[in-house]
């Protein structure tokens, strides 16, 4: 192998490339492509550069140690073992306690009883789905993970912020009251953009966790918070009833509070997650998913329903299922998704221009199907004056 | 600028200066790859969906500052979107008491209505799973649509006995009235029945009088008469 030379040596042939032309415009790239390449010999030249690999720091800024840049000699195609930090390790090391489906967003709206025809007598919640869509689909090149933005209920144009209604009208959906992400492990778990997730996106029988807000208990003592005994009634005790006692040793300890130390305060009002609870029940017109057992908060709380982590994801079959069946409800979901962001960019470039209000005196085009519809009811009710006058005449 | 190494070895940095292109030569797109790509760019034109406006007025001058699409909540992906019913717990309720009392019975037994039973009355609860029957005075009505419940007391050997049986439960086989409160209690909940004072006590007697009264009237036939007795039978 020929020596390495460094590129104050090979960057003469780039400003003399008289002497190499039989020979560079046929073994490079790019530069047989494009018909100046001949006529003029610095541009390609000055191109074919950027196509070569750096070997110092010519523009821009890195955080990463000078080893640590990327080079030939530190990928894994070069022998070196995959590293156990960083993104890409991280993502696969969550793998299995990721889902492999997007759960959904619901209300709690109770709890009641399953009465069984043997006399069992199953206590459950009701979590009822209230426009359920999906509103986005993150992805690990943009966003550097897998999971999919759910939208619950529905929220009235004056209490949304104009960013977001920005983001609703790309989307092309009305604005949700409530928006949730679930990370799921690859992109076969993305979904379809604004389609509805209905209760039978689960099945009967099915192990589902469900994660939702407590109760909020407000300020709390030691003893109702994190269970402390408290002190004694007598003996001398003196309204000294329920605090908390001591809080850590004297000097030598370091006369200070260790971090973390239970203490009174807030309780409650925090994300509570309920594992592997049984679905009981799905009923696409109620809209609820029946749970077994209680699920944290009050009534109408919002809750997260996904597959178990800790249990196996539901049979493929029943994934396809419930993808083929979205695909059936939704079919024109790409175009309507298509259609709104080709109609928010000429918003957008509309508000920018300030030329928004002209277009709101335009109003929507009515489309040719409904121009159709309108005049086959104009027509309809024509129909029926004249048979009304018929029999008049008569 | 040193040009020696350059007038002794003229191509020598060439394999160098050109790996990254190598590499790269994957990258590169042949004529064959601009076909397939052209041809899967066929998408139908779609007309815009239809959608409102919501306006922004500025504060000061209250004029537009801008303006929003807003879509309505039917046109979603092409379909409708109805908000869910709301009050589904009753309707859960309603479906499952059907289910479990098909001849509403036990319905009837504890509505609010004359003829039904109510606190202060002695109750008494069959099993399906045979034992012997418990009998008691009816504490309290827990009305919870399917899991409607009732608190019966009564002495057992002296010692002062509680249970409650879920009205709707399939192991509940019959709920019968063995005697009605003369006068109406004036307490939905007699919880002043666990004060010795106004203990009730065992009400052995009084089922042992009614289920003698009905032997009588039966005509020596108990299980025939049982299911039609004149309190009511709330027979599965």
């Amino acid at each position: 192998m020929a020596p390495r030379l460094p590129a104050r040596c090979w960057r003469q042939l780039l400003v003399q490339p008289t002497s190499l032309s039989p020979t560079t415009p046929s073994t490079l790239p790019r530069a047989s492509a494009s018909a100046s390449a001949s006529a003029s010999p610095s541009s390609p030249s000055v191109r074919l550069l950027s196509y070569t690999q750096s070997r110092a720091v010519k523009s821009g800024w890195s955080t990463l140690p000078s080893r640590a840049k990327p080079h030939r000699f530190n990928q894994i195609t070069s022998g070196l073992p995959a590293p156990t930090a960083g993104p890409a390790a991280a993502l696969k090391r969550k793998e299995h306690s990721t889902p492999v489906r997007a759960g959904v967003l619901a209300v709690k709206k109770g709890m009641t009883v399953f009465m069984g025809r043997t006399g069992a007598r199953i206590p459950c919640t009701v979590l009822q789905l209230d426009r359920v869509q999906t509103v986005l689909n993150k992805t690990r090149q943009k966003h550097g993970y897998w999971a999919v933005q759910v939208g619950m209920g529905e929220r009235a144009a004056p209490n949304v912020t104009a960013p977001l209604l920005g983001y609703y009208e790309a989307k092309g959906i009305a604005p949700k009251e409530v928006l949730a992400e679930f990370r799921v492990r690859n992109e076969k778990g993305l979904l379809p953009v604004g389609v509805q997730l209905l209760p039978d996106w689960f099945h009967i029988g099915q192990r589902v966790d469900v994660r939702s807000n407590s109760r909020g208990q407000g300020f709390a003592g030691g003893m109702k918070r994190h269970g402390f005994a408290g002190q004694e009634a007598s003996h001398g005790n003196s309204l000294n009833h329920r605090t908390i006692g001591t809080t850590g040793p004297s000097q030598g300890s370091g006369s200070r509070v260790l971090p973390g130390k239970k203490m009174p305060g807030r309780m409650g009002n925090q994300r509570v997650t309920v594992q592997n609870l049984p679905v009981l029940m799905v009923d696409n017109e109620l809209g609820i998913v029946v749970v077994k057992g209680c699920v944290a908060g009050p009534k109408g709380a919002v809750v997260k329903i996904q597959d178990a982590v800790k249990k196996e994801p539901p049979s493929q079959e029943w994934i396809d299922k419930t993808m083929k069946a979205l695909e059936e409800r939704f079919p024109d979901a790409e175009a309507h998704l298509q259609a709104a962001r080709e109609r928010h960019l000429e918003l957008k470039e509309a508000r920018r221009e300030k030329r928004i209000a002209e277009l709101m005196a335009e109003g929507m085009k009515p489309s040719e199907a409904d121009a159709d519809a309108i005049e086959e009811i104009i027509a309809a009710a024509a129909k029926e004056d004249a048979g009304e006058r018929a029999p008049a005449a008569f | 600028m040193n040009a020696a190494p350059l007038a002794r070895r003229p191509l020598g940095c060439l394999k160098a200066s050109l790996r990254q292109t190598r590499q790269q030569r994957m990258l590169i797109r042949h004529m064959a790859t601009e076909a397939v790509q052209a041809e899967s760019q066929t998408t139908t034109p779609r007309p815009p969906p239809q959608h409102d406006f919501f306006s922004l007025k500025d504060r000061k001058t209250k004029t537009l500052r801008t303006a929003f699409a807003v879509y309505p909540t039917t046109t979603a992906a092409g379909s409708s979107l109805a908000p869910p019913p709301v009050n589904v717990i009753q309707s859960l309720h309603e479906a499952q008491i059907k289910k479990m009392d098909p001849t509403g019975a036990r319905t009837a037994l504890f509505a609010k209505t004359r003829e039904a039973a109510k606190p202060g009355d002695v109750l008494m609860v069959t099993h399906r799973r045979g034992g012997e029957p418990f009998a008691g005075v009816c504490m309290s009505i827990r009305r919870r649509g399917v899991d409607t419940a009732v608190l019966l007391r009564n002495h057992l050997g002296k010692i002062g006995v509680e249970m409650w049986f879920k009205v709707y439960n399939k192991n509940v086989a019959g709920i019968e009235i063995v005697k009605r409160r003369a006068k109406r209690a004036r307490r939905a909940r007699l919880t002043y029945l666990r004060k010795p004072k106004h203990d009730v006590g065992s009400v052995e007697d009084l089922v042992f009088a009614w289920k003698r009264s009905r032997k009588v009237f039966s005509s020596g036939k108990p299980a025939a008469g049982a299911a039609k007795a004149k309190g009511a039978a709330a027979k599965k």
